[in-house]
């Protein structure tokens, strides 16, 4: 058995990429990027609207634009990529998917679309303007939410694809440590099957709301549920963009990884403590005494504990790989780094960002903080720092080597310098706006609505030459998407025939035994399901147990 | 050492006045956070403990029984409401909370767990799930206050945080019927 095992591994290295693992994340990848290619035109008009430069249409209205472009951008583009790359991921180092996984990951991605269609169709018409978010008492279409519930099955399916594929892969390998990337994927469909159950539950209790069978709701219960699933999703996508921090960028530099060990620790730590700390969204939320959101700032801050020990362990690695080419000084390691790879540019520029970003989010997660820019446009620069930065150049400098390679083809240096370019007009356009939006936030200009000089009153007056920048940023930007847009079919369908390399780094060679424990994910689990349950006891108890009549349905628009 | 080091450091801590009454001052916050949290405590200043005292352990806790036994008695004699009633009231039993929690509770735990049998180890769980259940439905259903420090609204709460500490407990147990965690290892 053991020797039909390696056989089958050498086989697998020998033939290289699988090509029917290959069309499920070429299938992923194209409809993330056309997802962000609408996302970030809607992105566009949304930002002109605000700079006061574009007055949007009735037939399609700022509200529309703004839920098309949240629901495309954080729901469509991060979830097909995340997918399409951990199981690229998992083909490439656990010896190809076996079928019934791949059966599965296809019925999901039929799933998802199917549901972003039933989801889609009641924005466009006008009947959804609920905003990604889209918790009570704000009611869509039931349509809407049948749509969302279609799309949460579609990601279980490529979840339990996914644990499959790692279980099947454990039985073949017993005591064996999973390989890196896989780790991440198996951390990030634990995490994604986990919190996207509280979700689940809120829209089950929307759903005979919105049809009108039952006259009211619980919008409290409602709005935890909601932000159980709504952090924890976008610490998936930054689990994801860790993933290739830590697997791929130490070897597009030439270097190792950082310990292996650490490396598993700070993924369990991310799903242990992650769904409990999205109760710092209802910071200021009624219902709730002060003592209990104090400890949850507790909580999620604990979550920045992980982020400090990788920012850590990233430039330990920048440094010793730089001090192995000759470089000299305190900081002349940062002149070793190939920073004319737009493999690594982009994640790199895309790992400074969460300096300022994970700094932005303490501040929201503290109690007292948070009343200063709570529903301003500085949780919209937050976000847009975090996710627009963070995460989509991460992606991004992903896509410049692993779509060439499951599509058999090679990343040309002009392709490269295209790369570097469309990273750098990114980080330009994303940073004026999202800096705007953080110091007009200061300053009081709220997010969620479309423009308005409130009266030319004196004090929003103030807000526009901030406001503009919001437009001059999101016009560089939308030169950025189209950029990135072409970049990702052209590697998919024009460049030159060939094999590129499926970057992952290897230890040290000294490297210390990474202890056995870290792969016992049941007893993860375990830790993690009675963290959720101490963290959301008082908070669902007080609301389901001591309940308001309940809200009935709102349509603003 | 690192370890045993963070244990002392966070001993302290949760021993810091405002701590104390900040997790004092919320019923499961008490019994679920503060009390769970002093077992961590000694839990990682037991290496010290075993280093000193290596016979001690070998001869009263060969095969990891008597620990966990020690271990489960502190554990459900602080499931009593009336003992964390008094912890509250009789400084004297509040400083035996602090020293029971981490070193009776902490330390036995650490070092039974390895030495246990898994029969034993899923054997713990399943006293925990029962006992769980049992305190949950009696804070859950008492019609009256069980602590004069807490209100019955309260004790509402308590309750069902052990009944979901308790089917988190039961997820895993299930999940031992279906996988066989030696087809991995």
């Amino acid at each position: 058995m053991a020797l039909a095992e390696k056989i089958k591994d050498k086989a697998n290295q020998a033939m290289g990429l699988n090509e029917e693992d290959a069309r499920i994340s070429k299938s992923y990848f194209t409809v993330s990027f056309i997802a962000l290619l609408f996302g970030g035109v809607f992105g566009l008009l949304q930002g002109l609207n605000r700079a006061g430069l574009l007055e949007l249409p009735s037939w399609y209205d700022y509200y529309q634009v703004l839920t098309s472009h949240g629901l495309l951008l954080v729901l469509v583009f991060t979830s097909f990529f995340a997918i399409g790359y951990f199981y690229a991921g998992m083909s490439h180092t656990l010896g190809g998917l076996i079928p019934k996984v791949r059966k599965m990951v296809w019925i999901g991605f039929g799933m998802k679309l199917v549901g972003f269609v039933f989801s889609a169709v009641p924005i466009v018409m006008g009947e959804a303007s609920v905003m990604y978010t889209f918790y009570p008492p704000l009611q869509a279409s039931p349509w809407f939410y049948i749509g969302l519930v279609l799309i949460v099955l579609g990601v279980w399916m490529a979840a339990f694809g996914a644990f499959i594929q790692v279980a099947n892969w454990r039985k073949n390998h017993k005591g064996q440590h999973l390989p890196i990337l896989s780790f991440f994927a198996t951390g990030v469909f634990v995490l994604l099957f986990f919190g996207s159950i509280p979700v689940a539950i809120e829209v089950f209790m929307i759903i005979p709301w919105a049809f009108g069978w039952v006259e009211t709701i619980n919008v409290m219960l409602s709005r935890t549920l909601f932000w159980a699933f709504g952090h924890t999703l976008v610490n998936i996508w930054y689990l994801t963009a860790l993933s290739a921090w830590y697997v791929i960028v130490p070897k597009v530099i030439g270097g190792r990884r950082f310990s292996d060990t650490l490396t598993r620790v700070v993924i369990i730590l991310l799903v242990i403590l992650n769904i409990p700390g999205g109760f710092h969204h209802q910071i200021v939320d009624p219902g709730i005494t002060e003592s209990v959101k104090y400890l949850h700032v507790f909580m999620s801050l604990a979550i920045g504990f992980p982020s400090l020990m990788t920012a850590y362990a990233m430039f330990s690695v920048f440094e010793r790989t730089g001090r192995a080419k000759g470089a000299k000084g305190l900081f002349g390691f940062f002149k070793k780094l190939p920073w004319g790879d737009a493999r690594f540019l982009a994640p790199m520029i895309a790992m400074i960002a969460f300096i300022p970003a994970g700094a932005g989010g303490i501040v929201q997660t503290t109690n007292q903080l948070n009343q200063v820019v709570h529903n301003s446009l500085w949780v919209v620069g937050h976000f847009h720092l975090t996710l627009g930065m963070t995460v989509a150049l991460t992606f991004f400098g992903v896509s410049y080597w692993l779509v060439p390679y499951i599509s058999k083809r090679v990343l040309t240096p002009a392709m490269n310098k295209f790369g570097v370019i469309t990273t750098i007009l990114w980080t330009i356009g994303m940073s004026l706006m999202s800096i705007s939006m953080h110091l007009v936030g200061l300053l009081g200009s709220p997010r969620r609505t479309s423009y308005s000089t409130y009266g030319d009153n004196a004090t929003a007056l103030g807000w526009d030459p901030y406001l503009i920048f919001l437009g001059i940023g999101g016009t560089i930007l939308i030169i950025a998407v189209i950029m990135q847009v072409y970049a990702v079919f052209h590697l998919m369908f024009r460049a030159p025939k060939g094999e590129e390399e499926f970057p992952i780094g290897e230890v040290e060679d000294k490297a210390s035994k990474t202890p056995f424990w870290t792969e016992r994910w049941s007893r993860t689990i375990l830790i993690m399901l009675v963290v959720v349950a101490m963290g959301y006891v008082i908070p669902l108890v007080d609301f389901i147990g001591y309940a308001p009549p309940g809200s009935p349905p709102f349509q603003l628009w | 050492m690192t370890q045993v080091i963070a244990g002392l450091v966070f001993y302290l801590f949760l021993m810091l006045p405002p701590v104390v009454e900040l997790l004092e001052s919320i019923m499961i916050i008490h019994m679920h956070m503060q009390m769970p949290l002093l077992v961590v405590a000694g839990f990682l200043m037991a290496p010290l403990f075993q280093k000193k005292f290596p016979s001690f352990f070998a001869k009263y806790n060969m095969n990891g029984i008597p620990g966990i036994l020690l271990f489960m008695i502190i554990m459900f004699f602080w499931n009593i409401p009336r003992a964390m009633d008094e912890a509250l009231t009789i400084p004297l039993v509040e400083i035996f909370k602090f020293i029971s929690l981490p070193f009776l509770a902490g330390v036995p735990l650490r070092d039974s767990w390895n030495k246990l049998t898994t029969k034993w180890k899923n054997g713990t769980l399943l006293m925990f799930l029962i006992v769980y259940t049992g305190t949950g439905i009696l804070y859950i259903a008492s019609p009256v206050q069980l602590c004069n420090n807490y209100l019955v609204k309260e004790q509402i709460t308590l309750g069902w945080g052990f009944i979901t500490v308790a089917a988190a407990i039961l997820i895993y147990l299930i999940q031992l019927f279906f996988v066989n965690p030696s087809d991995y290892e």
